[in-house]
């Protein structure tokens, strides 16, 4: 089975279109944050800066000394850099956790209110974080969890949760129950199945889901902006910052964003890999 | 014998001193060892905690965000009934709201009577005697202008009427030196709004008479007038059309930084300092204020300040008003001038101007007595309704979608509507 | 984790019959009621109460109004034209955000080599901090040093100064587009792992019956994915009805582009008029809720699966 050569010319040319879509306006960030501070806003735009420099990397380094007025921009950068990996890395594992073990139950366990837990759950996928805003606040003051990792963390869960579950259970859904009847019969339990046999032919679901938590409680803005007001500030907070009132910084902003998109894209390789198909082959005895 | 009394009294003379010296070292720094939270937009000066804790022994847990991400951060917390900080900025626009919601300790006791007649602008802060912020930034509005467009036009005075400014407007665009000479924000911005609130002013009329009614209503009404001169000139392209969508910062930053536009109506002192700043701007040693032009000549303008207040349920309040204190203090002001923050007190801005620091001092100096406040009896409770309106209707009406007519009644409509709730 | 939890749960799982399923359901349903009870329900029936009363820090007292704050809503102006304005927006969006993205992630799909790369890549739009995204695009929109116009000047077309946000509906599109662009990898990502799990068997008996690559496609392929799609939809239709970021940076607080999340932000935030920001809120999630329940039960209804 040889596949034409339009065939592929033609996908090829539709990646190469997508890939265009979404890479322009990626290209400019980083080509702003090579352009030194007063060529911006020039006209007319040129699409090269004319003088590329590498001092809004070093100041958010620390290579080059900086500071913007009472903070100190290189180590309040590599704080926030840690406080997103952080709070986003174990949002996302407790999250896909908490849903591959519950959309086990929701699609292989009977128990009474299931039908209704289930759709409450991803109901909420609906609510607008403003909605919640500020009960959960007071929640948090009291438990003294403002500022503090598991707080915001246990936010982002709560976020991604719905999605994350919806798509676990719809996984599920569709796996063909002889391999776990075979599994059963031999006398594995629950864990034991799901573990050994589901988890491995849901990779790919476990893995959208995994970079769906990931991505967005990296780019949560509203929630940190209220939960993370210090030490645990990422990187959606911090970079607008480099805004003051009387000055953009838009190296800085610009530079922050670039090296703010090679987490997640560094992920997105790394899991790709579990993204494919074919761990059904040779499951069936 | 002699000797050995002399010697008792000298001992006893250095312990009443010593222990006498020790006790005053403690008088100086009561809150020695405490720690208070303060949240101001960024930046800040680089070393305000470190030179804080060296004069009053208090640490500084100094929190920062974005300008527009501190009214949420403050409001999220009050509505939630926490403290945001134990010092948080008050900005004037606050004002009437913070205190129909009492969130705010008055701070009467901290501020003395010199203090009060060196800062003018607390009479702001101040509802129904209640001092609720103090103003530590002083942002109250010129014209700013690139003088060398004026010389290279062949403008020598700098206008003093509102005709003059035009005129000397169509001059730099005829003589083809910048296209669009007017930087004016139309945008959906609260920069709008102020820069309206300028023009009424200079059309020597206020935007509501003693019982809050609006006065902009009627065509012969200072601020219908301001906003008919605001479509003038965007019609007769001396201001640029791209205005709708630009907030007045990006306007003095990427417009007037960059030399592309000659006059601000609504300018910023505080941003002298950076247009001089070559890494900033290209416009460097060609930027002036002037007293606001107006109608009649004579020139009028209002604040913007920035205070700071200490909520009702802060931790550490009185150690807090030490921060408020210090913060205020002559010696900070000056030093503080250098980030670009203009001195709320008036013995300060003397001082900087005595020494030739202060950048277009005559005229901020000829402006300072008369800057008015906006509202006098503080800003309204509905005042983020009435400016959300303010700059609608402007923003609609410059894109051609509503009159200047239908404009003035929007936001009136919109007072009405506010006020009955 | 994996295999010690036959110790740990040494009895659950190998009881037999409802009563044991049910307590091992419950155990593993733990977690989630935990944390959803605790910081989405209940801090959605704390929201609930303050929208029947009447919440507002500047007047003195909250007390009870039943609904009217919800009825509120019919005769506010702005609201109104806040709703209409979202609903232009979810129409465009969701329907962009679903038919190219399971366009794209077909061709993905089709990749052999490089396809982590282009993955990465596609991911990066939406991986970019809002504010970053928001300076950028403004930029690319801006009339005179912006990157759109230069380019049609460059083609030929006469778009020099062309201001995109003077038009109500250009800005709309502005708008919309910098959504899709955000979001669109989102609805990649769900579909291609849907794509993944189809066996390849299915497409090598088709293939030997001689069927097109489009009939593949309408018959394999899309019914087997259909639940994603769902999923993905509801997904776009929830952060559609959610859009703030780009409607704000774009076109500040113009009345004519106007969310109506933006509007909630503005009532409870900025006038204080906590409860009817609160009860907006609350209609919105219901709204939103009843719109995407459509599809997921259309699509559910045409797909049954073994």
């Amino acid at each position: 089975m040889k596949e034409p050569r339009y065939v592929r010319v033609a996908v090829w040319a539709g990646v190469a279109l997508l890939l265009l879509w979404s890479l322009v306006p990626i290209y400019w960030t980083l080509a702003s944050s090579l352009t030194p501070t007063v060529e911006f806003n020039q006209r007319p735009i040129h699409l090269f800066p004319q003088q590329p420099t590498f001092q809004h990397y070093f100041r958010l380094l620390g290579v080059l000394d900086g500071r913007l007025g009472g903070v100190d921009v290189a180590s309040g950068f590599r704080l926030a850099l840690f406080n997103s990996i952080v709070t986003a890395g174990a949002a996302t594992v407790l999250c896909v956790l908490m849903s591959l073990l519950a959309a086990y139950a929701f699609a292989r366990l009977e128990f009474p209110g299931r039908g209704l837990l289930f759709s409450a759950v991803v109901a909420t996928l609906a609510v607008p974080g403003y909605a919640v805003l500020i009960p959960l606040f007071r929640l948090m003051v009291s438990l003294h969890q403002i500022d503090a990792y598991l707080g915001v963390t246990l936010i982002y869960v709560s976020a991604f949760l719905p999605l994350s579950l919806w798509l676990l259970k719809g996984v599920m859904d569709s796996l063909p129950r002889s391999l776990e009847d075979a599994a059963r019969i031999d006398g594995a339990g629950h864990m034991r199945i799901l573990f050994s046999i589901i988890a491995p032919i849901a990779a790919p679901g476990l893995t959208s889901a995994a970079i769906l938590t990931f991505i967005g409680a990296w780019g949560q803005y509203v929630v940190p902006l209220v939960f993370s007001p210090k030490n645990t500030k990422p990187l959606t907070v911090l970079i607008p910052e480099f805004a003051g009132k009387n000055f953009v910084d838009y190296g800085l902003i610009m530079a922050g964003g670039s090296i703010a998109i090679v987490v997640p894209c560094l992920l997105v390789v790394v899991l790709n890999r579990y993204l494919i198909a074919g761990l059904l082959a040779g499951s069936t005895k | 014998m002699r000797l050995k009394s002399d010697l008792i009294l000298a001992c006893a003379a250095m312990l009443m001193t010593t222990t006498g010296g020790v006790a005053l070292a403690d008088d100086a720094k009561p809150f020695a060892g405490q720690t208070i939270s303060v949240l101001l937009p960024s930046p800040q000066d680089a070393n305000m905690a470190a030179d804080f804790e060296k004069a009053t022994g208090i640490k500084l847990d100094l929190q920062t965000a974005s300008w527009d991400d501190v009214s949420v951060k403050v409001s999220t917390a009050l509505l939630a009934g926490t403290a945001p900080a134990d010092v948080t900025e008050f900005d004037w626009s606050w004002t009437g709201q913070f205190s129909a919601a009492d969130w705010y300790t008055p701070l009467n006791d901290t501020i003395d009577a010199a203090t009060l007649e060196d800062i003018k602008g607390s009479t702001i802060f101040n509802v129904g005697g209640n001092v609720l912020a103090i103003p530590y930034t002083n942002d109250f509005r010129v014209m700013l202008v690139n003088k060398k467009h004026f010389d290279d036009a062949g403008v020598t005075a700098m206008p003093k009427t509102l005709d003059e400014l035009v005129a000397a407007a169509k001059a730099i665009k005829e003589k083809g030196i910048v296209k669009y000479p007017v930087g004016l924000p139309l945008s959906a911005t609260e920069g709008a709004s102020t820069s309206w609130y300028l023009l009424t002013k200079a059309f020597g009329g206020d935007l509501f008479d003693k019982e809050m009614k609006p006065m902009f209503t009627a065509p012969d009404s200072a601020g219908y007038k301001a906003m008919a001169f605001e479509m003038m000139l965007l019609k007769e392209g001396l201001v640029d059309p791209a205005s709708t969508g630009l907030k007045d910062s990006e306007i003095n930053e990427t417009m007037f930084a960059k030399g592309l536009t000659s006059i601000m109506i609504s300018g910023e002192p505080g941003r002298l300092g950076q247009f001089n700043d070559p890494a900033q701007s290209v416009v460097g040693g060609q930027v002036q204020a002037i007293p606001v032009a107006t109608e009649s000549g004579k020139t009028r303008s209002f604040g913007l300040l920035e205070g700071l207040g200490i909520p009702r349920n802060a931790q550490n309040p009185d150690a807090a008003k030490e921060f408020i204190k210090w913060m205020t203090s002559k010696d900070f002001q000056i030093h503080n001038y250098s980030n670009g923050v203009l001195p709320t007190r008036t013995s300060a801005l003397a001082e900087l101007q005595k020494q030739g620091m202060l950048v277009s001092g005559e005229a901020l100096v000829e402006q300072a007595p008369t800057v008015e406040a906006l509202f006098p009896a503080g800003a309204p409770t509905w005042y983020p309704q009435f400016s959300l309106a303010v700059n609608t209707s402007i923003n609609s009406a410059a894109k051609g979608e509503i009159t200047v007519d239908q404009a003035v009644q929007r936001i009136a409509d919109a007072v009405t509507e506010a006020m009955k709730q | 984790m994996t295999l010690q939890t036959t110790g740990i749960l040494p009895r659950l799982g190998h009881g037999v019959g409802k009563s044991a399923d049910a307590v091992t359901a419950f155990l593993l349903v733990q977690p989630i009621l935990v944390t959803m009870g605790g910081l989405v329900f209940y801090p959605l029936v704390d929201t609930a109460w303050d929208s029947l009363h009447r919440v507002n820090p500047m007047q003195p007292g909250t007390p009870f109004v039943g609904l009217a704050n919800y009825t509120r809503m019919f005769s506010d102006r702005e609201v109104g034209q806040a709703w209409l304005n979202t609903f232009r927006y979810v129409g465009i969006c969701v329907l962009a955000e679903t038919v190219f993205g399971v366009l794209a992630a077909a061709l993905i799909n089709q990749l052999r080599t490089g396809r982590r790369w282009v993955l990465a890549a596609i991911v990066l739009p939406w991986a970019l901090p809002g504010v970053v995204s928001g300076v950028i695009w403004q930029w690319i929109f801006s009339p005179g040093p912006g990157l759109l116009n230069g380019l049609l000047v460059m083609l030929g077309f006469d778009y020099e100064g062309h201001l995109w946000f003077n038009d109500a509906t250009s800005a709309m599109l502005g708008i919309c587009t910098v959504h899709v662009w955000r979001m669109m990898p989102l609805t990649i990502v769900i579909v291609l792992a849907a794509m993944q799990t189809i066996p390849g068997e299915l497409y090598e008996a088709a293939r030997m019956d001689g069927a097109s690559r489009l009939v593949m496609f309408r018959n394999i392929t899309l019914p087997l994915i259909r639940g994603a799609i769902a999923v993905a939809m509801t997904n776009a239709t929830v952060q559609a009805f959610n859009l703030f970021d780009e409607a704000i940076v774009l076109a500040r607080n113009s009345v004519e582009t106007r969310t109506i999340l933006i509007q909630i932000y503005l009532e409870a935030f900025k006038k204080f008029n906590f409860s009817y920001g609160m009860a907006l809120s609350l209609t919105v999630t219901f709204v939103s809720l009843a719109i995407s329940l459509g599809y997921v039960l259309r699509i559910h209804r045409t797909t049954r699966l073994d």
